[in-house]
C-alpha cells in the first residue's frame, strides 16, 4: 500500500506567535483584528464577473447571484487550492475551473462531476456581506459574532442631500499608521501645504476623547481663512470663517470627519454652514498592505461640476501625500536594521489612544 | 489516524442526564485552540480497552448559555449506547486530567447567513450543534424558531437551556409527556419561503423532516443535516482481514472499523473522508464467508451487489474472515 503526500498534514500548531503584554499599543506587526465589519469592496466593483480579492490575508472570490445578492466566499476549492474565482458562474452555483465542483452562494458543495456522489464535506468557508450603499461590507472573524448592528454608519454615501466624490488606493503599508495618520491633525501644514491644514490650525488646541472603543477629536478655530479644500468649493478663501472638526476612530475599518464650515456674515440669501463628511476606509490586505477607499462628501452645491472636480483632485492629491509617506515610513521600519523606539508627543495622544484601543481588541481576539 | 492532531486535556465532567455526560476539553498549555463556528465538530480518537483507537465525531455545543466557550475549551456532550463502545468508553475512561488527541474542527453543517429564518430541530442527543447554532442566531439577532425533542424531560440534554436561551421561540417535545406532539409537516408547512431548515438527530426524525419537505414541494437544499459515520446497529461482529498481498492478518473488533484496525496494524491504506464518500479507500475482496455490510454512499448498487469490493473506512464483513486484495 502507499500513501500520498496531501495526507501528511503538519500537527495544528495553537496561535502563540505573538505575545500580548498588557498595556501595549498596536503596530504593523499586531495580529490583524478579525472580528469586525470590513469592506470587502465597492459595489460598483462585484458583478457577475467574480472577482478576486485578499483581505485579513484570506483570498476572497466576490460575485452576484442572478437576484443580484453580493457573494463572498474562500478563494480556494477545498479540493486542490485552485482559485475559485478562475472558475465560472452557472446562474447562482460557482463552479471551480479544475476540475468543475459546483459550490452554492452558502458555499456547501451541489455536485462534483468526478463522483457519482455529492460529498457532503466539501464546503468552502461562505463570507457574511452585507450592502450598504456603495459598500460591500464582509464579515471575516467568527460568524456567530457577525451582528449586522456592528456595521458603523456611512449614511450619507447614499443620501440624496449629500454629494460624494471618491477615490482608491492599494498601498503598501499598515492599518494603524494610516488610522494615526487622520487622527494626526498637525501634520496637515507640512505633508499636505496649502491644500488641508494651516500652521494656525496645527497649533489650535484639541479635544480628544474616547467612547467605548472610538476615538473622537473636537477642533474648533475660529476667524480663520480656511485652507483650500475648504475655502475653494465654499467660494469663502481667504474670508475669516469659524471651522468646527470632529475626527473619528469609527472602528478598525472606518475613519469619518465632520467638518464644518461657518461664515459668521453671509451674504443676503447666502447659507452660513457648509458642511463636509469625509469617510476613510480601510481594509487589511495583509499586516503590510490596506485596501484604501476615501469619499468626500458634501451637503451643498450638489450639482456643481467644478466643486466635484476640484474636491476630487485636491482630495487625490492629499491623501496620495498620505500613501507616500506611509509606504516610505513602513519601508524604513521594516528594513532598517537598527531598532528605534518612535518618540511620541502631546499631539500624538489620540493616535496613541487608537493604538491601545486595536491592540486590546486584537489581544482579547488572541485569548477568546 | 487524525488529519490533525490535537493534544488536549479534559478539564471537567459534567453528567448531564442519566445516559449523557458533557466533557470540557482544553489545550494542556492553557492557551487558545483553533477557533470554530456554530455546526462544527471535531474527531476524537477514543481507545477502547481491546479494541483499538477509533476516531468518532463529536459536535461542538460552543457553552451552555449566550456566552461563548470562545477559545478557551471544546465542549461535547456524550451519550452512552450500550453497544457502541467508543461512548461507553468515553463514559468510563475520561476523567479530568484525561489526556487525548482530536483533529482540528471541522464544519459540514454551517448556518447559511443568507437565511431569512432559520428552523432548528433536534432530536435527543443531535441537540449539541443545534444548540451552538441557536446561540449564534440569538447573537446576530436572527429571525429564528427552535425545536428540540427527546424521549423525556430527563434524558434530553441542555432542556432548560434551550428554553432560556430561545424563550418565545423555543418548543420542547417529549414522548412521554401529554399535549401536543412534534408534527413536522405543520411545522415546515407554516415555515416562511426564505427559511431553511437545520436538523440534527435520529435517522427517523431526518428523514421525516425530508419526507414533509418533499411533500410541501420544497427544495431538497431547504433541510440540512449532519452526516457522520453512521452508528452502530448493534449487529457488527469481529472478523479477521487477510491481506493477500502482504501476507497479513489482521483483526478488526465489532467496535472498530477495518480500516482503523488496518491502521493500528501499522498499514497505510488510502483514504480521506471517513464517511464513505469520497471513494478512496474500497479495497478488492478476494474472499468473504459471510455477507459484505455496505454501509457507504460511494460504491454503486452494482458494485455492492458484485461483492468484489468494500469501503474499508464504514462498511464491514458480517462473517468471521475476509481476504482483501491489498
Amino acid at each position: 500500500m502507499m500513501t500520498i503526500p496531501v495526507h501528511v498534514a503538519p500537527p495544528v500548531q495553537p496561535a502563540k506567535a505573538f505575545v500580548f503584554e498588557p498595556g501595549g499599543f498596536a503596530d504593523h506587526s499586531t495580529p490583524l483584528i478579525l472580528d469586525c465589519w470590513y469592506v470587502a469592496a465597492l459595489s460598483a466593483e462585484v458583478s457577475r464577473n467574480i472577482i478576486s480579492r485578499r483581505l485579513l490575508g484570506t483570498d476572497v472570490a466576490l460575485y452576484r447571484t442572478l437576484a443580484g445578492e453580493s457573494v463572498a466566499v474562500r478563494n480556494r476549492c477545498p479540493h486542490r487550492s485552485f482559485p475559485l474565482a478562475k472558475g465560472t458562474l452557472d446562474g447562482d452555483i460557482l463552479q471551480c475551473g479544475y476540475h468543475g465542483m459546483q459550490f452554492d452562494p452558502s458555499g456547501r458543495c451541489v455536485n462534483m462531476p468526478s463522483l457519482p456522489i455529492t460529498p457532503g464535506n466539501a464546503s468552502v468557508r461562505s463570507f457574511a456581506v452585507l450592502e450598504r450603499g456603495p459598500l460591500i461590507w464582509i464579515w471575516m472573524g467568527d460568524s456567530d459574532k457577525a451582528d449586522e448592528a456592528l456595521i458603523p454608519d456611512t449614511s450619507w454615501l447614499h443620501d440624496p442631500k449629500w454629494k460624494s466624490v471618491s477615490g482608491a488606493f492599494h498601498m503598501k503599508s499598515d492599518y494603524i499608521s494610516m488610522h494615526e495618520n487622520l487622527l494626526d491633525q498637525t501634520h496637515f501644514p507640512f505633508l499636505h501645504p496649502g491644500a488641508i491644514g494651516t500652521p494656525e490650525y496645527a497649533r489650535s488646541k484639541l479635544d480628544v476623547r474616547q467612547e467605548g472603543e472610538v476615538i473622537i477629536i473636537d477642533r474648533v478655530l475660529k476667524n480663520s481663512p480656511p485652507p483650500g479644500v475648504y475655502g475653494v468649493p465654499t467660494g469663502l478663501i481667504g474670508r475669516p470663517v469659524d471651522r468646527y472638526s470632529k475626527a473619528r476612530f469609527a472602528t478598525p475599518a472606518l475613519h469619518v470627519a465632520f467638518a464644518k464650515i461657518v461664515d459668521p456674515s453671509p451674504p443676503a440669501g447666502a447659507q452660513s454652514d457648509y458642511r463636509f463628511n469625509i469617510t476613510h476606509i480601510f481594509t487589511p490586505e495583509t499586516n503590510g498592505a490596506i485596501h484604501y477607499w476615501w469619499f468626500n462628501s458634501r451637503d451643498f452645491k450638489l450639482d456643481d461640476k467644478d466643486a466635484d472636480d476640484y474636491l476630487h483632485a485636491a482630495s487625490a492629491k492629499a491623501y496620495l501625500e498620505d500613501v507616500d509617506a506611509l509606504e516610505w515610513i513602513l519601508d524604513v521600519v521594516t528594513q532598517d536594521a537598527q531598532p528605534q523606539f518612535d518618540l511620541n508627543f502631546a499631539p500624538d495622544k489620540p493616535g496613541l489612544m487608537m493604538r491601545r484601543v486595536i491592540y486590546d481588541r486584537a489581544a482579547a481576539e488572541a485569548n477568546t | 489516524m487524525l488529519k490533525d492532531n490535537l493534544d488536549l486535556v479534559v478539564r471537567a465532567v459534567t453528567p448531564l442526564t442519566p445516559r449523557i455526560c458533557e466533557y470540557l476539553l482544553a489545550s494542556p498549555e492553557g492557551g487558545p485552540l483553533p477557533s470554530y463556528e456554530a455546526g462544527a465538530h471535531i474527531e476524537l480518537l477514543v481507545n477502547p480497552p481491546g479494541v483499538g483507537a477509533t476516531v468518532r465525531h463529536y459536535s461542538l455545543v460552543g457553552g451552555t448559555d449566550a456566552a461563548s466557550d470562545g477559545r478557551q475549551a471544546y465542549r461535547i456532550a456524550v451519550q452512552r449506547e450500550d453497544r457502541a463502545r467508543g461512548s461507553a468508553c468515553i463514559h468510563e475512561t475520561f476523567k479530568v486530567g484525561t489526556r487525548l488527541k482530536a483533529s482540528a474542527p471541522a464544519n459540514h453543517f454551517a448556518l447559511d447567513h443568507r437565511d431569512g429564518k432559520s428552523l432548528l430541530i433536534a432530536g435527543g442527543i443531535g441537540i449539541t450543534p443545534i444548540f451552538s447554532m441557536l446561540r449564534s442566531l440569538v447573537f446576530r439577532k436572527r429571525h429564528f424558531e427552535i425545536v428540540y425533542s427527546g424521549r423525556s424531560r430527563s434524558e434530553m440534554a441542555y432542556a432548560s437551556e434551550v428554553v432560556q436561551l430561545g424563550g418565545r421561540h423555543a418548543q420542547i417535545y417529549c414522548n412521554d409527556e401529554s399535549g401536543k406532539q412534534l408534527d413536522l409537516k405543520a411545522l415546515l408547512a407554516a415555515q416562511p419561503a426564505d427559511c431553511t431548515v437545520y436538523i440534527c438527530g435520529p435517522a427517523g426524525l431526518i428523514d421525516a423532516a425530508r419526507a414533509a419537505a418533499t411533500a410541501l414541494g420544497w427544495p431538497a437544499q431547504r433541510v440540512r443535516s449532519e452526516l457522520f459515520t453512521p452508528p452502530p446497529t448493534g449487529e457488527e461482529v469481529a472478523f479477521e482481514v487477510v491481506l493477500k498481498q502482504s501476507g497479513k492478518t489482521i483483526q478488526v473488533g465489532a467496535n472498530t472499523s477495518i480500516l482503523d484496525a488496518l491502521k493500528n496494524a501499522g498499514q497505510f491504506p488510502l483514504f480521506d473522508c471517513r464517511r464513505g464518500e469520497c471513494g478512496l479507500c474500497p479495497l478488492p475482496v478476494l474472499q468473504a464467508d459471510g455477507p459484505l455490510v455496505h454501509r457507504d454512499r460511494y460504491l454503486s448498487d452494482e458494485e455492492k451487489a458484485s461483492g468484489r469490493t468494500l469501503c474499508i473506512c464504514v462498511s464491514r464483513l458480517k462473517g468471521s474472515r475476509l481476504v482483501l486484495d491489498a
